[in-house]
């Protein structure tokens, strides 16, 4: 009988501690969000563009607007990942952007797959931040969107640019967080907040 | 008896000469120059000839505006007009001659700088001649221009054009159009003696941020955008910021450095000016524009535009309700003075202090032709 009441006594205590960890499950499974992805990124950071577009260049602003150690490389390479914490992509297609930097969109995509690999290959994470709108939406955007959206642990995303739930059908699909903005200058709270 | 084949031939003959006549007397219309009203705040009036006299007496001459703050600050050129088929260019430009006023600093304004471009329409595109708008003192006509100089001012245009000094080539077409024609040069062809006038302009007057306004078809890339060159991408990346707080998306864009003639390119790699081109999305010069006429001109409503960005199948850029006038023009005015106000945090040293300017709700609440004389 003692014996029995001993265990009906452990069963008891079991209960809330099961229930607390089926919670945790749960709100997992809501998010999809592993309890380290709400952990902080680390600096320094590394902006680089997909695409060639201008907005790396507003990202980096916005950056040393928030004081955060970042530096602007729109043609990063793995040379550049060289004490780097977090890389942030800012994918976007501009013609006069590729036409700037000399060269063509399908080496561009390479550059953008290396710098990807490399950073994957180096466990620094990846934040994609995409601030064109719809300006930097359509067939020739997209697959720097894409390719730099699956690689990402955090996207920030002006949501003129997710109309069509592109973003956020892909955070849903691979569990990435996603956090969606109305202007490029509200992209600054989540960003500073991730550091 | 007069053979009956005569009387035929003659009167043909005589439709014709009265349609030659007619169609004469509309394209003559068009050498009718603008009238623009220039604030009280004009200190002095002059002609690009002043700069470089082997214009005088050309259609490549044209008004230049300037514009004397009591105050020393920074100098200020801006263009309309360099494409005269893209009307809010040249009405942001007339908008802005006819309101400013200066505090501090110099602004140079040259509302159309293509003056030649202004005296004739381009071939098989059916634009109108003018539009007119309705302003303060009652409805006012503006000359509906072609993209480039007249080919009665440059003729032949050659088989390839060669820009100077790059050696880039374009269709000869090209050769025509004043932004693929800087820096210039005093001897070349028309284009670039215009265009070396107004880098003159820029020389002489030793500017400091210069303005080249634009507009361009809904389905070119390029459009709701700020051009900058290097020396500007600070105050530009800047300004996109401030205008975006207003709710007005800009696509800032960086000039390439392998694309010759563009001012956005050639004034800053010239001088030491810090140069910035503005483009609107403009219903008319677009290739699916259904019927092309003055009303499109101004209220910018294109039921083909609509459709095609309802398809989903192309990327353009169109407001559903239409690409008004008044609001591509208000939008040049607003990216302006972001640009300027952005200009002066980095120069607090040497700012340019405007005021009089209407913002683009303003001229969306009251109307465009509230700001026109």
């Amino acid at each position: 009988m003692k014996k029995f009441f001993i265990l009906a006594a452990i069963m008891t205590l079991l209960v809330p501690f099961r229930a607390a960890l089926n919670a945790g499950e749960v709100e997992e499974a809501a998010t999809g969000a592993v309890p380290e992805a709400a952990a902080k990124l680390e600096q320094p950071i590394l902006i680089s563009s997909a695409g060639q577009s201008a907005d790396a260049k507003l990202v980096g602003m916005l950056t040393k607007r928030l004081k955060l150690n970042a530096t602007t490389e729109s043609m990063a390479t793995a040379a550049n990942l060289e004490g780097i914490k977090t890389l942030i992509i800012v994918p976007g297609y501009s013609s006069k952007g590729l036409g700037a930097a000399g060269v063509k969109p399908e080496d561009e995509a390479e550059r953008v797959a290396s710098l990807i690999k490399a950073a994957q290959g180096r466990n620094i994470p990846i934040v994609v931040v995409h601030v064109g709108g719809k300006a930097r939406r359509g067939p020739q955007s997209d697959g720097f969107n894409r390719a730099a959206a699956e690689a990402a642990c955090h996207m920030i995303v002006v949501s003129q640019g997710d109309e069509d739930h592109f973003f956020s059908d892909l955070a849903g699909e691979k569990k990435i967080p996603i956090e969606l903005v109305e202007k490029i200058a509200d992209t600054a709270e989540p960003l500073g907040k991730l550091f | 008896m007069i053979p009956k084949h005569h009387i035929t031939g003659a009167i043909v003959l005589l439709i014709f000469a009265v349609a030659g006549v007619l169609a004469a007397h509309d394209f003559i219309s068009m050498w009718t120059p603008d009238k623009i009203y220039p604030s009280a705040a004009l200190t002095e009036k002059r002609r690009l000839s002043d700069y470089f006299s082997d214009l005088k007496g050309t259609n490549a001459d044209t008004d230049v505006l300037i514009f004397q703050g009591d105050r020393p600050g920074a100098t200020v050129m801006l263009l309309g007009g360099t494409h005269p088929n893209e009307p809010a260019a040249f009405i942001a430009a007339t908008v802005i001659a006819e309101n400013i006023v200066v505090n501090a600093g110099r602004v140079i304004i040259v509302p159309q700088a293509c003056a030649s471009g202004f005296t004739c329409t381009d071939p098989f595109e059916g634009y109108p001649q003018s539009y007119t708008l309705d302003t303060k003192s009652g409805p006012r006509r503006f000359r509906f221009g072609s993209r480039v100089a007249s080919p009665l001012d440059s003729w032949p245009d050659p088989l390839i054009y060669t820009h100077y000094p790059s050696g880039q080539r374009l269709s000869g077409f090209e050769s025509r159009n004043l932004n693929r024609s800087y820096p210039g040069r005093p001897n070349g062809t028309f284009s670039e003696r215009t265009a070396y006038g107004i880098m003159e302009i820029l020389r002489q007057e030793q500017v400091d941020v210069a303005f080249d306004l634009h507009e361009a078809a809904p389905e070119i890339p390029i459009i709701n955008a700020i051009v900058y060159h290097e020396k500007g991408e600070d105050i530009a990346l800047a300004a996109v910021l401030d205008l975006e707080m207003l709710g007005m998306s800009y696509a800032p864009e960086l000039s390439p450095t392998n694309f010759h003639g563009l001012s956005h390119r050639e004034w800053g790699d010239a001088t030491d000016v810090i140069p910035f081109l503005m483009e609107t999305s403009n219903p008319i010069q677009g290739r699916l524009r259904g019927q092309t006429n003055a009303e499109l001109v101004i209220e910018g409503v294109s039921p083909e535009y609509k459709e095609a960005l309802e398809s989903g199948a192309l990327r353009i850029v169109y407001t559903p309700t239409g690409e008004p006038l008044k609001h591509r023009v208000g939008r040049h005015l607003q990216g302006f003075q972001a640009l300027l106000n952005s200009y002066n945090m980095y120069h607090e040293d040497n700012p340019v202090e405007i005021e009089g300017l209407p913002s683009h709700q303003e001229i969306m609440d009251n109307g465009l032709g509230n700001y026109l004389h």
